[in-house]
């Protein structure tokens, strides 16, 4: 009567039992953010305001202002979104859901790619969206090579959800984890040039600025946009690295849980 | 079913289980009790795999509980829901994590929303539930796919009088299909209910195991008289029944109030106490 317990599925089946959980833990995810929809939106609406305001201003300033002014406010606004991605993820943990994830038939594998697919799928839309509209409204001029954007989006977004499953497993509240988005996306990317251009910023912030993973995004993504394939691969491995790292600190983080020892 | 010998778990200067066995077989129920700190959440967390011991051995079903995942049902001590997601939407993640599909996962869903009552708020969102609501559904989504072993952490705590009956029922027919259950909770009549088997923690530790005819049953209880001048009378007594008769038979003035007490957890624990020291 009970559920038998010795039972082995082949590769097929467990590839498909497999999919099936991380479907049913993707679909949760998904609920979860469509019944709290208010940060996703004003991380799309706020930036397409202020692109229509500054947009004659970074015309007058610099050569190729357009450019500048959409994948500025781009990146800016993708990185205030990493909070989104981070308080998902810290929600589990004040609902103290994770635990009950971690006891159920998923590996931590599947509960990681459930948890995050969501968010990933955001963070695309979000700049998206934002790119189209500055074709569309702003007047940047369509990209040649398209596919390249996409690549550039897909790499920055993979970027952002490490960077905040990684400050999601390491800080202790909400209220933590907003003042270190906050302030760090605003330094991290007006540093790397996503409100001033560089150009037009104090020599030593254009040297800080290469520390800042804002800088390599925009530096992607202007060179995806322009069609510059060479251009784009230095960003994209740096980029790529960052992800990497902040992306295993956290998964080695989240599959061991928080445990009792550091609730809020 | 469950077998756990001589846990050891230190979280800093403090041994939250220290040595630390108890066994479950299939169909059994074990009511876990002791003081707050006792160790019993230690011990479902070892068992459910969310924390490791620092020594001694525990099996399931004789594998170690990192081969036992999704086959041990964890209604932990505290609530864990998605406060935006409703009480359907909860048992269909959860039984769709257990790995069913489709029919079998519309009766499993089926079968727990009568069995613990969940249908008139089963479309509302677990942020608008009460508390017991809330307990019944944690315990649902624990229970949808009939595991083997289960683990229910103060399944009642805080519950309501609909909540305690519906979750016993549960667990009783649970173990009738053979399921091995571990059950902690505060309230000795539920384990009575259950007719579970009585484990005593403490300090990290079991001390005592038997059934209720073996460790509460000869216990001294308590009638308690109050005269209508507000004059109270209480003795503690093995023989209530015998007792009341006794100090009925000699009082001196009418009786406004008759209180019979069977034992209770802390009698237990208190006689434990006194026949553990040196
Ligand atoms: N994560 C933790 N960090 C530090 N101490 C803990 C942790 N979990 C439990 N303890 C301690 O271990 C002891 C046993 O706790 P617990 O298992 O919750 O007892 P019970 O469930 O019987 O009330 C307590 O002293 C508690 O403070
Ligand atoms: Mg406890």
């Amino acid at each position: 009567m009970l559920l038998e317990t010795g039972y082995r599925p082949g590769p097929a089946a467990a590839l498909r039992e497999s999919l099936h959980r991380i479907r049913a833990m993707a679909g949760n995810n998904t609920l979860i953010r469509l019944r709290d929809p208010g940060q996703t939106i004003s991380y799309v609406v706020m930036p397409m305001v202020l692109m229509l305001v500054l947009e004659p201003l970074y015309v007058r300033a610099v050569d190729g202002g357009t450019t500048k002014v959409v994948t500025g406010l781009l990146v800016m606004f993708s990185v205030f979104a990493i909070s989104i991605a981070g308080n998902a993820i810290l929600a589990e943990r004040t609902w103290k859901t994770w635990d009950r994830l971690r006891v159920s038939r998923a590996p931590a594998a599947e509960l990681l790619i459930g948890k995050t697919l969501p968010i990933y799928v955001v963070m695309i839309a979000q700049q998206t969206i934002l790119l189209i509209y500055g074709c569309l409204v702003i007047g940047l001029p369509i990209p040649g090579n398209v596919p390249l954007v996409l690549g550039a989006i897909l790499l920055w977004a993979f970027t952002l959800l490490a960077i905040g499953a990684l400050l999601a497993a390491i800080v202790r509240s909400h209220g933590e984890l907003s003042v270190i988005t906050d302030v760090g996306a605003l330094t991290l990317s007006s540093l790397g040039g996503a409100l001033v251009p560089l150009s037009l910023m104090p020599e030593w912030a254009q040297v800080a600025a290469q520390a800042s993973p804002g800088y390599w995004a925009l530096e992607l993504l202007q060179a995806a946009v322009a069609g510059d394939t060479a251009g784009v691969l230095k960003p994209a491995a740096i980029l790529l690295g960052i992800a990497l790292v902040c992306g295993a600190f956290a998964i080695r983080r989240l599959t061991r849980g928080w445990g009792r020892g550091g609730l809020l | 079913m469950l077998q756990a010998i001589d846990l050891v778990k230190r979280y800093g200067p403090v041994l939250a289980l220290d040595g630390f066995s108890l066994s479950v077989a299939a169909g059994e129920i074990v009511g876990l009790v002791g003081h707050n700190g006792a160790g019993k959440t230690t011990f479902v967390e070892i068992v459910s795999y969310l924390v490791r011991q620092d020594g001694g051995h525990v099996t399931i079903d004789g594998r170690p509980p990192s081969a036992s995942r999704g086959r041990v049902g964890v209604a932990p001590q505290h609530i864990a829901l998605y406060p935006s997601v409703t009480v359907r939407e909860h048992l269909n993640l959860f039984g769709k994590l257990a790995g069913l599909r489709r029919a079998a996962l519309d009766s499993a869903v089926e079968e727990l929303t009568v069995a613990l009552r969940l249908g008139a708020f089963i479309d509302r969102r677990t942020a608008a539930l009460s508390g017991g609501q809330q307990r019944r559904v944690q315990a649902a989504t624990a229970l949808i796919n009939r595991p083997g072993l289960l683990l229910l952490d103060e399944p009642t705590a805080g519950a309501d009088l609909e909540t305690r009956e519906a979750m016993l029922d549960v667990v009783k027919q649970r173990a009738g299909e053979g399921a091995a259950i571990v059950y902690t909770t505060h309230y000795l009549p539920e384990l009575v209910e259950l007719q579970a088997t009585i484990a005593v923690a403490r300090s990290g530790r079991i001390i005592a195991r038997g059934t209720y005819d073996e460790l509460v049953d000869g216990l001294p209880g308590e009638v308690r008289l109050i005269h209508d001048n507000e004059e109270e009378v209480r003795v503690s007594t093995t023989q209530p029944a015998a007792t009341l008769i006794d100090l009925l038979g000699r009082a001196e003035r009418p009786i406004s109030t008759i209180e019979v007490h069977n034992p209770s957890l802390d009698d237990l624990y208190r006689s434990l106490a006194v026949s553990d020291a040196p």
